[in-house]
């Protein structure tokens, strides 16, 4: 108790230094904090941005379809499976497809086709689908029967030259191994010229089980959660009690591989970056520390003179650097929650847009959570401990006359 | 000289081929009976045709017109899905019309092997181009009540099967199983055929069942439900023209 008064004391002694300090780490601890909201953000942004395009965050299919896909390894009893989702409390959306390759036929030319039949109800909830319509309407959730409405993807219409209001004839196998042959009418065009679904055609779920002569069922069911970050541990509980039904449950990690690997790897990169802002950070703690104690060298002397324990002063010390590293995280934190907070809401918009496979990645936002608070104080607190070891071990050590002699 | 030499040796080669060719004239007569049994000179028959497979069936009815063995007009009556549905071949060119899309698609000459609506049968089956007489050579042994025909094709023939054997009712001339082997030796399908019964006075199998073996739980069944030959009907059947004229 005696060594905390004595170290409070000497903190509050001199004022201005003391202040000056705080402020210095508290400055890391600012700088430090904002980085890993920008970048934590910005991954968990970009990651959510596209697992909503048209992935979802997890993904239901019959056995290895997602290997090697085949029009005959369909998802049974749909409706209740969709049920069963629905009532999870972290499931916002679900989303049944059926995929059928086609070959498209405009005004005087062919294309190969990625047809896929969706529910105009249901996709909306899990992907961004409905906001890409760029001419004509969203198919509606019953509709003109004959002939059956679709959307078209923007390449595939430009290359058949087609646009709403025209025809276009599709030709695939049916699940039966008849053709599948049929005049759709395009009612909407969606998507941009680098999107994903720039070469697909979209129709009601009826519509195309009508085309491939199946009876139920479907291929693909993608399901959005609450934040992505509940993917891995969601489709783990989920494959478990889905075992028996033959399905696998794949979260966008497995589903969208090369683009989780290519962002592991940036991520990677960017924590290179952060190790050298921390580094930065303890220096900049050491200088201050080290001037805090040589300027105080004639006073540990005197404390050494009038029989004060090594020991004792080696605490002290230590006590001292923790007071204030303590109370400049504080200030730190009081600094970056009104900034982090702009970051979340606001966001940093990038005068360039980054592309990420066909998705656009306008603002830079922020995230406010434990790692992003926590792992700051825990660095200045940490690196100040230990840049105060070597001052303390040498005041502890000094020889009182040598001490007092020190200018 | 050398030329001539040469000559001499070519002319004696090619006249060794046609005398054995001809030595066996009573399998090269057998194999035609076979080859035009469902033929003739003109046909119009109603078959159904049920596929199997392990993932799904479908039977369809078809109505099909032959003209000795280049021209073929198909038309598909049930199920509803694909009625109107037809393919013409017409000497070595073939074509599918969908009257739902309003499309003739010609059927590239790659494609001759690919399947016909999804069936065991391929496009050559059905239509086949020339006659296996002119394009095998044949030889014959008797077995029991069978005749046994072994077809080994011709040097100039463009084919997938190495050998094709033919087992003939010895009575009636019937065929009762033709198996189809490719270069390896190995069979790739076998087809069999029941139920014989009368068609306009021609004793026929009416059922043929086409079992492939390289894909378990799949044959397709061809049943004839109706056959007339030799009868005459307007051969602009075989045109483009009527190929995509509307069929109730």
């Amino acid at each position: 108790m005696l060594i905390f008064n004595l170290a409070l004391r000497n903190v509050l002694r001199n004022r201005r230094r003391s202040l000056l300090t705080i402020l210095s780490m508290g400055g890391g601890y600012f700088l430090l904090s904002l980085s890993l909201s920008m970048s934590e953000g910005s991954y968990n942004h970009m990651i959510d941005l596209f697992t909503r395009d048209h992935t979802g965050h997890v993904q239901l299919h019959y056995q290895d379809y997602l290997q090697r896909p085949s029009l005959y390894k369909v998802i049974d009893d749909v409706d209740e499976i969709i049920g069963v989702m629905q009532s999870q409390p972290e499931v916002q959306g679900v989303a049944p497809r059926i995929y059928g390759p086609s070959l498209a036929y405009g005004k005087n030319k062919t294309f190969p086709a990625n047809v896929v039949g969706f529910d105009p109800l249901l996709e909306p909830t899990a992907t961004r689908l409905k906001d890409k319509v760029k001419q004509g309407v969203y198919l509606a959730e019953h509709g003109d029967a004959d002939p059956a409405g679709v959307m078209l993807g923007v390449s595939l219409a430009k290359n058949l030259k087609l646009t709403v209001g025209d025809e276009l004839v599709l030709i695939s196998q049916g699940i039966d191994g008849s053709i599948a042959n049929d005049v759709f009418d395009v009612k909407a065009i969606v998507g941009t010229a680098e999107s994903f679904e720039r070469m697909n055609v979209y129709m009601r779920l009826a519509d195309m089980r009508d085309f491939l002569s199946m009876s139920d069922g479907v291929h693909e069911l993608a399901i959005s959660l609450q934040h992505q970050g509940q993917a891995l541990t969601f489709s783990n509980r989920l494959q478990q009690e889905l075992n028996e039904r033959q399905l696998s449950v794949d979260p966008w990690q497995v589903v969208e591989s090369s683009f989780f690997k290519s962002m592991q790897a940036d991520k990677k990169g960017n924590y290179i970056s952060l190790g050298i802002i921390i580094f930065i950070v303890s220096i900049s703690v050491l200088n201050t520390v080290l001037m805090g104690t040589l300027e105080r060298t004639r006073e540990f002397g005197v404390l050494r003179a009038i029989g004060t324990q090594p020991s004792m002063v080696f605490s002290l010390i230590l006590l001292e650097s923790f007071l204030l590293s303590l109370s400049s995280c504080i200030v730190g934190l009081l600094f970056s929650i009104p900034a982090n907070y702009w970051l979340i809401t606001v966001g940093y918009t990038i005068p360039e847009p980054i592309d990420m496979g066909g998705i656009y990645f306008e603002t830079m936002l922020g995230e406010m959570s434990w790692f992003t608070l926590g792992l700051p104080a825990l660095v200045v607190i940490a690196s100040t401990l230990i840049v105060s070891l070597f001052p303390g071990i040498r005041a502890a050590r000094i020889s009182p006359l040598k001490a007092l002699q020190a200018v | 000289m050398l030329f001539r030499t040469l000559q001499l040796i070519l002319y004696l080669v090619l006249l060794s081929a046609s005398t054995t060719a001809s030595s066996d004239e009573e399998a090269v007569a057998l194999l035609k009976r076979v080859d035009e049994l469902y033929r003739s000179s003109s046909s119009i028959a109603t078959v159904e045709m049920q596929i199997e497979t392990p993932h799904w069936q479908r039977s369809m009815q078809l109505k099909s017109w032959t003209v000795g063995m280049d021209d073929t007009f198909i038309r598909i009556l049930s199920p509803k899905k694909d009625r109107g549905v037809a393919t013409l071949k017409k000497g070595r060119d073939m074509w599918n019309y969908f009257p739902k899309i309003n499309k003739v698609i010609k059927v590239p000459p790659s494609m001759m092997m690919g399947s016909w609506m999804g069936s065991d049968f391929t496009n050559d089956d059905l239509v086949r181009e020339v006659s296996l007489v002119e394009e095998y050579h044949v030889e014959m042994t008797t077995h029991g009540d069978t005749y046994h025909l072994v077809l080994k094709p011709k040097r100039e023939t463009v084919t997938v099967w190495a050998r094709i054997e033919i087992d003939v009712l010895i009575d009636e001339l019937i065929p009762l199983r033709q198996v189809y082997f490719d270069e390896k030796g190995r069979k790739v399908r076998t087809m069999s055929f029941s139920d014989v019964r009368e068609f306009s006075g021609k004793r026929l199998a009416s059922t043929m069942v086409m079992v492939p073996h390289n894909k378990e739980g799949q044959r397709t069944i061809i049943r004839y439900l109706d056959i007339e030959f030799d009868v005459d009907f307007d051969r602009s059947i075989f045109s483009l023209r009527h190929l995509q004229s509307r069929f109730r």
